[in-house]
């Protein structure tokens, strides 16, 4: 079963992903409406996620945190979630 | 600048360690049409797109091959974990092990380093985007290989999503290749090379 830490990383890779698609869509179709309002949606989403999965479980980047917080492992390629 | 993001872009999370798959998968580590090369090709192509939104592209998805980069590079560390010398040996990776141990290596399946020989910077759009397209059509058949030679449900998802990429860039550097030739005289689109002299007449 998958942890609660593991879900809400999940959640927000969905919603990070969903966001990067609609980006590389709009580099080549930068007036469409549709897939900017959707672009929003899924960015403000993605950063509701963030923030509380930095809150509970530490920085994601190096603009949110440094020191201990920082280093703490499991890095990315270490804890496969 | 870039910044680092501590998570992967996709989980990869692969129970049990298989040195002869961590070689298939190494081809595209380091291999010919393998992610690290996808990503300096597009991020040092970008500086002779001749529009903003060709730039941008390119700069974007050379980021994301960074990140498909890294996910290959989990991957191959996950397959290569709590290996005893009997493993190695039996699974072929011996050869791999005297040079690296079980450190992590940008080099092809056949252990070819990475060479800046796989990819070229032509300095013109139109030679660059075809390059791009083909690539990532050869690093799609590359995963659909991968996929024929592994049967681990573990390894099989993140590969689809990589095999999946890669499609997803075909299109948008079709699109792309689009909004290079609209910008051209389409009685002859190789009147001038557009990252040389238009920019050069512009500027």
């Amino acid at each position: 079963m998958l942890n609660e830490k593991t879900k809400l990383m999940h959640a927000l890779s969905a919603e990070q992903f969903a966001a990067w698609e609609l980006h590389l869509y709009l580099d080549t179709h930068p007036c469409d409406k549709t897939a900017q309002r959707m672009h929003e949606k899924h960015t403000a989403r993605a950063k509701e996620l963030r923030e509380e999965l930095e809150k509970k479980y530490g920085p994601l980047s190096t603009k949110t945190g440094e020191g201990c917080d920082w280093v703490k492992g499991p890095w990315p390629w270490e804890k496969g979630e | 600048m870039w910044t680092y993001e501590k998570k992967l872009q996709y989980p990869v999370k692969i129970k049990n360690p298989n040195p002869a798959y961590a070689k298939i998968i190494m081809d595209q580590y380091g291999g010919p049409d393998g992610e690290l090369g996808a990503a300096l090709r597009y991020l040092s192509q970008r500086y002779s797109m001749p529009s903003d939104e060709l730039k941008g592209l390119l700069t974007d998805i050379g980021t994301e091959e960074l990140a498909h980069f890294e996910m290959i590079g989990a991957m191959i560390y996950q397959l290569t974990r709590n290996l005893s010398c009997e493993e190695i040996k039996k699974q072929g990776f011996d050869a791999y092990f005297v040079t690296h141990t079980n450190g992590v290596y940008a080099a092809a399946a056949s252990g070819m380093p990475w060479t800046a020989s796989y990819i070229q910077t032509k300095g013109d759009a139109l030679a660059d985007l075809h390059e791009d397209l083909a690539a990532e059509q050869k690093a799609r058949v590359t995963y659909d290989n991968i996929l024929r030679l592994i049967d681990d449900p573990d390894i099989i998802d993140p590969i689809k999503f990589l095999r999946e990429r890669e499609i997803v860039h075909y299109q948008r550097f079709g699109e792309g290749l689009r909004l290079a030739t609209d910008a051209l005289d389409c009685k002859n689109y190789y009147m001038y090379n557009p990252s040389f002299d238009i920019m050069k007449k512009n500027h």
